[in-house]
């Protein structure tokens, strides 16, 4: 299938498409863009089919490929040690440095090429994390071309910028897809760093003061981990290992003395991912155009980090240090899935919303059975088109209504009803049967069913899940029939296409996932391990312990929602039937659609309505210090066991 | 799925809604004689969902009635689920589906009682949510299962080694029931602060509709209630009278509480009850 060739494609083909993006026109860069999407997305769609494979390309444009990456990467760490110069901030150039002497130490001492087997590795894993890259991130970066227009013509720029933020985002498609498919880890090192620099730049875009502010945050709390990573790959030269992913995790030679390796490179994983108490540079990366948030959430950045987690599982099983693993995201999950539900501003409600999730997989990776393997790779899949979706939504609401607080979206489905349809999608199906991430996470919970406390947080974290995203589905709806005014909603295509692509494929895959679990994930597992795998046949996946009849309940849901939208539908209600909310008798007597009470005195009272957030209970100020310090308690015991 | 199963099912469909509006008189008997009153006749939550489908439709929008049909089939799919002895916490979730809708269906309507009631409605959920969680993770911790034929598969009542999950069972069960002290999203008496709460804006037809799907989902908590003592008939009935009683009694003498207070008390009883549990199983296993 001409893998090596689709492998190419999918990684260089965007750093090309990406330089040529620099060039500033509007007709190329919209061409360059969309021509990458496809191609790249075509090309993943074929590597799908193909056998785990791995090969080493000797050379790249003539020049030696290992070479190449070694300069490319020194090339980068001297970039962002001029950003640290810029920005005058010591942290990152220390960072930086530390980073960039032990690198030399490594490539001029110790023999980083010594027998580190194949360079470019792909199994399943690899090739559904290239789907998803190639396919829903290029569909971010096509609905960007409409929203980046919208966005600069808002703010009236004199020039426009748009050159250079269509080359960190089709970059990040590259370096992802190179990420992937990398087993040698100085490669895979490389990618990581190209990934952290395009998120920076991508952050401070706008370059407003708490954009480099936010940016400056996340590319130092990266680079942390850029030093775990370097330090990781120097311990295991030194214990004689190759800088081979595969190698480490081959169970043999998974000992405990190549633990603290992998625990420094499980803590780059958690960097990246933005789990407790690293959260803060993923919230603030919201201060970004819409598509950089939803890239970073969905497809790209803190997809790496889980990853790499769930790569390195294998090497961690049955230890201590995979139950920590799993402790660390199970309070993730449930930590942040409190702090969402004290916000209101949905961006905000999304970003910890995406902490939460990754902290789920990163928990499935700690309980490390191959139930809750499928579950996190399972998870994967679908929160990221899901998680795409509502960025994207929320990111045209936005534009819209001027305002991404959801109390401002109440009866939104007169304003915009196509958007807010979609919206309802995004959101049903991100918590609720028979949708795939709630697949994933009835997988969780009954992998976890074994280790107490952490079912116990993912059993209160996932009813807190529920409370955010009952009320928003519930807010979009607030009207009455007699406001109900649903006028067309004007909408370019290249925003249309990508929300109903979207919507489409979460419902879609929510159905295929019995077959994308046997054709995707159960090769990856069966080469780990032998017992306790789900079946899936006849639409239900089962295995010993437990059964999700997940076609049964999705024909009968279906035929549930067709019976619900006959009897709901104008046709079979008639006007007469048209009333006005209850308020004791009390409404104004000239004018009963007019919302409110008729008070005392003949004095009109007016009520709002807010949701619970409790913000002086669980509000992110009163207890975001405290969640990060057990966070990093957690953190801390779980590298300390290792060293 | 073979012959027997579809039969269990269909039983299952057709008699939830019986046994439930029956349930549903002998409570209002019972609460009755507590109160020193009379009360109806025991069909009489019968003859008001039948008056209620005959009366004129009102909605303030369409997505009340699409709201309470989902609400519906995701119960009478809880109980037809349980009949085919499928997966615990599989059914969990999708009741979950019919609990959302209901809220979303309230939280539709621009009216300051139903908006109250489903903000409270949603506190109640996350009350009782990770509670069955728990419950179920209990069970599985002894029987090794999550699948109901495995569970009544066990050759002893689970009531014995799980007692004090049970009690954390019927926490949950006093929530669904919206019996006080945790009826505070929609009591029983509407001339309170919230009127009738979630309820408010539904009417006729379709309170009827939501009155129905509410006796599947009171059938459903105490089937998995008598999981509990799955191996006789007779314990198995003598463990849901029992139970049910306590619940007539405690909504009696108890008044109906805040939401903070319900979410810290069961909340902190019920999770220190299960571990408690879980740490005399691992006990007993010394």
């Amino acid at each position: 299938m001409l893998v090596p060739q689709m492998v190419g494609i999918s990684i260089v083909l965007p750093f090309f498409a990406a330089a040529l993006c620099l060039i500033n026109v509007t007709t190329l860069r919209s061409m360059l863009v969309l021509g990458t999407s496809v191609v790249v997305s075509v090309a993943s769609l074929f590597l799908v089919q193909s056998e785990a494979f791995s090969f080493t390309p000797e050379y790249l444009f003539g020049i030696p490929a290992d070479g190449l990456i070694a300069i490319l990467d020194f090339a980068l760490l001297f970039v962002i040690l001029g950003i640290s110069y810029r920005l005058k901030n010591k942290l990152i150039a220390a960072l930086t440095l530390l980073q960039l002497v032990p690198l030399a130490l490594l490539e001029l001492f110790m023999h980083p090429g010594e027998g580190a087997g194949p360079t470019l590795y792909g199994d399943q894993f690899s090739m559904i994390m290239c789907v998803i890259i190639s396919i829903i991130g290029s569909l971010i970066c096509v609905y960007g071309l409409a929203y980046m227009k919208e966005h600069e013509h808002h703010l009236k720029l004199a020039q426009s910028k748009q050159g250079r933020f269509f080359f960190y985002m089709v970059l990040f498609l590259g370096a992802m897809n190179g990420l992937v498919f990398s087993n040698n880890l100085l490669w895979l090192y490389f990618f990581w760093e190209v990934t952290t620099l395009c998120s920076f730049m991508l952050i401070k875009h706008d370059e407003t003061e708490v954009a480099i502010t936010n940016a400056t945050r996340a590319l130092w709390m990266n680079m942390l981990g850029g030093v775990a990573f370097v330090m990781a790959m120097i311990m295991i030269r030194a214990k004689g290992m190759p800088l081979s992913l595969q190698e480490i995790i081959v169970a043999d030679n998974a000992s405990a003395l190549l633990l603290l390796p992998i625990g420094l490179l499980c803590f780059a994983g958690f960097t990246k991912a933005a789990q407790l108490p690293f959260q803060s540079w993923l919230c603030g990366a919201m201060v970004a155009p819409t598509p950089v948030s939803a890239l970073l959430h969905s497809s790209t950045m803190v997809k790496a980090g889980v990853y790499l987690v769930i790569r390195l599982a294998p090497a961690y099983a049955g230890t201590v240090f995979s139950n920590y693993v799993a402790l660390f995201g199970a309070f993730t999950f449930l930590a942040a899935a409190v702090l969402a539900l004290s916000q209101s501003n949905g961006k905000k409600i999304l970003a910890y919303s995406t902490i939460s999730n990754l902290g789920m997989i990163v928990a499935c990776a700690g309980i490390n059975t191959p139930a809750a393997m499928a579950a996190a790779i399972l998870l994967i899949v679908f929160h990221a088109i899901s998680k795409a979706l509502m960025f994207l939504c929320v990111g045209t609401i936005e534009q819209k209504i001027g305002s991404r607080d959801i109390e401002d979206m109440r009866g939104l489905i007169r304003i915009m009803p196509k958007t807010t349809m979609v919206a309802v999608i995004g959101i049903v199906t991100m918590f609720l049967p028979p949708f795939g991430a709630l697949l994933s996470k009835w997988m969780a919970v009954e992998a976890s069913a074994q280790l107490p406390l952490v079912v116990l947080m993912l059993a209160v974290g996932s009813a807190l899940t529920m409370v955010f995203w009952g009320r928003w589905l519930g807010m979009l709806m607030t009207s009455t029939l007699h406001q109900v005014n649903l006028q067309a909603e004007e909408q370019s295509s290249l925003i249309r296409v990508p929300l109903l692509f979207l919507a489409a494929a979460a419902v879609l895959m929510s159905f295929v996932a019995p077959g994308l679990y046997t054709s995707m994930v159960l090769p990856v597992l069966e080469r780990l391990y032998s017992t306790d795998l789900y079946v899936a046949a006849l639409g239900v996946i089962s295995n010993n312990v437990g059964m999700f009849a997940l076609y049964p309940i999705f024909v009968i849901f279906t035929l549930g929602v067709i019976w619900a939208a006959r009897a709901s539908s104008s046709k079979r209600v008639s006007t007469r039937a048209y009333s006005t909310p209850y308020v004791c008798g009390l409404q104004d007597p000239s004018d009963n659609q007019r919302l409110g009470f008729n008070g005392p005195l003949g004095q009109w009272a007016e009520f709002t309505s807010t949701n619970y957030y409790m913000e002086n209970l669980i509000g992110e100020g009163r207890i975001s210090t405290w969640v990060n310090v057990v966070a990093l308690g957690i953190l801390v015991i779980l590298l300390a066991g290792v060293l | 799925m073979d012959f027997k199963t579809i039969i269990y099912v269909l039983l299952a469909i057709i008699l939830s809604p019986i046994l439930g509006g029956l349930l549903a008189g002998i409570d209002r008997r019972l609460t009755a004689w507590c109160q020193g009153r009379f009360g109806p006749p025991i069909l009489q939550p019968f003859y008001d969902v039948i008056k209620l489908l005959g009366k004129e439709r009102l909605i303030v929008n369409y997505w009340q009635i699409f709201c309470v049909h989902i609400y519906l089939i995701s119960s009478v799919l809880c109980v037809a689920l349980f009949a085919m002895q499928a997966d615990l916490l599989m059914i969990f979730f999708v009741m979950t589906v019919g609990a959302v809708f209901m809220v979303v269906g309230a939280l539709s309507v621009p009216s300051p009682y139903s908006q109250l009631g489903a903000q409270r409605e949603l506190i109640q959920m996350l009350t009782y949510e990770p509670l069955l969680i728990i419950v179920f993770v209990g069970i599985y911790f002894v029987t090794g299962s999550f699948k109901i034929d495995a569970i009544l598969a066990y050759d002893r009542p689970i009531f014995l080694l799980l007692p004090l999950l049970y009690v954390v069972l019927t926490f949950a069960l006093t929530i669904k029931l919206r019996k006080s002290p945790f009826d505070i999203s929609a009591s029983h008496h509407a001339h309170q602060e919230l009127a009738r709460g979630v309820l408010t804006e539904y009417s006729g037809p379709y309170l009827a509709i939501l009155e129905i799907a509410h006796w599947y989902d009171i059938v459903l908590i105490l089937a998995i209630c008598s999981l509990f003592w799955s191996t006789s008939l007779v314990g198995m009935a003598a463990l849901l009278a029992i139970t049910y009683m306590a619940e007539i009694l405690i909504d009696n003498v108890t008044p109906r509480m805040t939401w903070r207070w319900m979410l810290a008390y069961v909340w902190g009883v019920g999770i220190g009850l299960s571990f408690f549990n879980v740490a005399l199983l691992y006990a007993r296993s010394f």
